[in-house]
C-alpha cells in the first residue's frame, strides 16, 4: 500500500518520481491514493496543494515527500494536507530569499533551514556570500547545526565566514561532521562549532587570497 | 524555646542536586514547590518536628568555548521565617584528546538561618574526574569545606569513588564516599550524635543508586548506608526515592520522598523530607516529548561501489543504523532516501541493523519500533516533523 501510495501520488501530479516507481506495483492512481489518504476531501485538498505548487513554478518532489512521510508516519488527513501546504510556502519563501534563479536542491535545503527555525535574512546572506556556487551544503550545514543547538547567529557566522575564506563544499561539510563528533562526545555544541571552524579556517587562504581565487562560474 | 525542624535548604539542596544533573535540558529552568521536613527534635524529650517549606530554584546553563559553565541558586522560605539561599557555579570540560574523560571543578556557598543548626554560613570547592562511555562511566573526586555556625567555624573534607553502568532503560550506580569534619555541631543537632563526644568525626557512606529513565521521565532510587566514627561508630541507613514526569514540553512535575542524611560539606542537617514541585523550563523551545528508551544511531559509512554495473568503482555512502530493542520487536526505518517507504531491519548479533545506500545531501529519518512512535536517531539533530512528532537530520557529504 505504501508503495503505490508513493508512486502514484507522484504520477498524478506529475512529479519527478522515477526512483519512486522502482517498488511500486501497478494500481490504479485512485484507489492507491484512497489507500494512502482514506478521506476524500483530505486527500483531494493535498493533491491541490501539491498542483498549486507546480503550477507556481515549484517543485513538486519535496511535496510528495512530505505527503508520504505524513503517511507513513499516520498522521491524521489534516495534518498532512497543513504540512504539504506549510512545505510548498517555505519552497516559495527559499526561492525568493535564493534568487534569482535557486537550483531545485537549493530550494529543498533553503525549505530545511526554514523549517528549522533559520530566519530569512540568513538564507539571504548565505546566498550573498555564494552569489555563483550552489549554496545547497551550506545551508545544509547550516540546519544541522543550528538543529543541534547552535545559536543561528553564531552558526550563520561561521558558515559565511569559511564561503568567504573560500572553504569548499566539503571542508563545509566536514564541519558539520566534526561538530556531530564533539557534540556526541559531551562538548556543548557552540563550544564545538567554535573549536572545529578555527580548525578549518586555519586550512584556508587569507581573506585577500580568498577573494582572489573567488569562482566567478555560475553554481551547477 | 523549642527547637524547630527547620533544614529547609536540605531540600532545596535536593533540588538543587536534581536540576545540576540534567545537564542536557534547556539553558533556563525555574523550579518552584512545596516541601514538609519532619527532623529529630533536640531537648529533653526527643521526638519528630515537621515544617513546611516553599521552594524557588534557578537553573542556568552557558556554554563557553571549551567547557560548559552550569549556575544554579535556590531560595527557601518557611512558614516560621527560616531561610536559607544557596548557589553553586559549576565549569564542566572535556578533555581535548580523550572525548571520554570530563572534568568538572565547581564552587558552592550558602548561608542559612535554620533554629536546629544554627545561623551562618558555609563555602565549599570540589573537583571530580569523570570518565563518561555510552554504557558504563565512573568518576574520582574530592571536596573540602569551610562552614561557620553560630560563629564557631569547622571544616570538611570529602573524597569519594564511583561506577555507573547502564541496562537498556535502567542505571545503577555505587559509590563509596569518606568525610572528614569537625562541624559536631551538625550531627548533634540532628541527633547523629547523642552529645559532644568528639570535636571532630569520620564518616563512610556506601551508597547504591538505580534510576529508571523513559524519555523525559524518569524514577530514581537510593538507598545509603552511613557509618558514623566518633565515640563508638554509629550505623544510620537512608532510602529515598525521587521522580520527574514531563507532562508538556515546558513543564514537569519533581517529586522527593524521604532521608536525607547531615551533610556537613554543604552544612546541612539530617531530615526526612517529602517535596512537591513544578518545573518550567524557559529558552529554547525544546522539541515534542519522545519516549527514547530504545537505543538508535544513523553511521554513514563510504565504500567502493563492488555492483557489477559500477565499472568505474566509485565511492557510495552506506547508511547504517542500528536499534538496540527486543528480538521480537519489529523495527523499521524511513526516511527521504526511501521516500518514506519503511524499510525492515535485521537481527544480526543481538542487535537491529539495515544497510541502505544513501546520496549526498540532506535526509530526515525515522526509526520505529513495533507500532511505537517514529523516533529520530539519538545521534542525530532532531527537527521537527510538522505532524507533532520529530525526524533525525542526516547531511551526507
Amino acid at each position: 500500500m505504501r508503495a503505490a501510495g508513493v508512486a502514484l501520488v507522484g504520477l498524478m501530479l506529475g512529479a519527478p518520481v522515477t526512483a519512486l516507481h522502482a517498488q511500486a506495483p501497478s494500481q490504479a492512481p485512485s484507489q492507491a491514493i484512497a489507500l494512502a489518504i482514506s478521506d476524500a476531501k483530505t486527500r483531494q485538498a493535498v493533491e491541490r496543494e501539491i498542483a498549486r505548487a507546480v503550477s507556481r513554478g515549484l517543485p513538486s518532489a519535496p511535496l510528495v515527500a512530505k505527503a508520504m512521510e505524513g503517511i507513513t508516519k499516520q498522521a491524521a488527513p489534516d495534518r498532512i494536507r497543513s504540512a504539504v501546504a506549510a512545505q510548498a510556502q517555505r519552497l516559495e519563501q527559499a526561492r525568493g530569499l535564493l534568487g534569482p534563479t535557486p537550483s531545485e536542491a537549493e530550494l529543498v535545503s533553503g525549505a530545511e533551514a526554514l523549517a528549522a527555525g533559520i530566519p530569512t535574512a540568513m538564507l539571504k546572506q548565505v546566498r550573498a556570500a555564494w552569489p555563483a556556487q550552489s549554496v545547497v551544503m551550506p545551508l545544509d550545514v547550516l540546519t544541522e547545526l543550528v538543529a543541534r543547538g547552535v545559536p543561528p547567529k553564531q552558526a550563520l557566522e561561521r558558515v559565511v565566514t569559511l564561503m568567504r575564506r573560500g572553504a569548499t563544499p566539503v571542508q563545509i561539510a566536514g564541519l558539520g561532521a566534526a561538530v556531530q563528533a564533539d557534540v556526541a562526545a559531551g562538548l556543548a555544541p557552540d563550544a564545538a562549532l567554535e573549536v572545529r571552524a578555527r580548525g578549518v579556517m586555519s586550512l584556508l587562504p587569507s581573506p585577500a587570497a580568498a577573494a582572489a581565487l573567488a569562482p566567478s562560474g555560475r553554481r551547477p | 524555646m523549642p527547637r524547630r525542624g527547620p533544614p529547609l535548604a536540605l531540600a532545596a539542596l535536593v533540588l538543587l542536586g536534581r536540576v545540576v544533573g540534567a545537564q542536557s535540558d534547556p539553558v533556563l529552568r525555574l523550579d518552584a514547590g512545596l516541601a514538609t521536613i519532619q527532623q529529630p527534635a533536640i531537648g529533653t524529650v526527643r521526638g519528630r518536628e515537621t515544617s513546611d517549606a516553599a521552594l524557588l530554584a534557578a537553573f542556568w546553563r552557558r556554554p563557553l568555548e571549551r567547557s560548559t559553565l552550569l549556575a544554579s541558586g535556590n531560595l527557601t522560605y518557611a512558614r516560621d521565617s527560616l531561610a536559607a539561599i544557596q548557589g553553586v557555579a559549576v565549569l564542566s570540560t572535556p578533555w581535548r584528546r580523550e572525548p571520554n574523560l570530563r572534568t568538572d571543578v565547581g564552587v558552592a556557598g550558602a548561608s542559612f538561618s535554620l533554629r536546629s543548626a544554627g545561623t551562618g554560613g558555609n563555602t565549599n570547592a570540589f573537583v571530580r574526574q569523570q570518565v563518561v562511555r555510552t554504557d558504563d562511566g565512573g568518576w574520582v573526586g574530592g571536596a573540602m569545606g569551610r562552614t561557620r555556625r553560630d560563629g564557631v567555624p569547622s571544616a570538611t573534607t570529602a573524597a569519594d569513588l564511583g561506577l555507573w553502568r547502564r541496562w537498556r532503560f535502567l542505571y545503577g550506580s555505587a559509590s563509596v564516599a569518606y568525610q572528614y569534619s569537625t562541624d559536631w555541631l551538625l550531627l548533634y543537632t540532628t541527633g547523629e550524635l547523642d552529645a559532644r563526644a568528639e570535636a571532630e568525626y569520620d564518616l563512610v557512606d556506601l551508597q547504591f543508586v538505580l534510576q529508571a529513565r523513559g524519555g523525559p521521565h524518569d524514577l530514581t532510587l537510593s538507598w545509603t548506608r552511613r557509618r558514623v566514627f566518633a565515640d563508638g561508630p554509629i550505623s544510620l541507613p537512608a532510602l529515598q526515592g525521587s521522580g520527574t514526569f514531563q507532562l508538556t514540553d515546558r513543564v514537569a512535575l519533581l517529586a522527593t520522598v524521604g532521608r536525607q542524611l547531615a551533610d556537613p560539606m554543604r552544612g546541612l542537617p539530617q531530615a526526612d523530607l517529602a517535596m512537591a514541585a513544578v518545573r518550567v523550563s524557559l529558552g529554547p523551545q525544546p522539541l515534542p516529548v519522545m519516549p527514547r528508551a530504545v537505543i538508535a544511531e544513523a553511521l554513514v559509512h563510504t565504500e567502493v561501489g563492488t555492483d557489477s554495473s559500477d565499472a568505474t568503482m566509485t565511492p557510495r555512502a552506506i547508511l547504517e543504523i542500528r536499534v538496540e530493542a527486543s528480538d521480537t520487536a519489529a523495527v523499521t526505518v524511513a526516511g527521504s532516501f526511501s521516500q518514506w517507504e519503511p524499510i525492515p531491519l535485521r537481527w544480526e548479533e543481538g542487535v537491529w541493523i539495515a544497510r541502505v545506500p544513501i546520496a549526498r545531501g540532506t535526509h530526515r529519518l525515522g526509526v520505529r519500533v513495533g507500532s511505537g512512535p517514529w523516533r529520530a536517531p539519538r545521534n542525530l539533530a532532531r527537527v521537527r516533523d510538522g505532524f507533532g512528532g520529530e525526524s533525525g537530520l542526516l547531511v551526507v557529504p
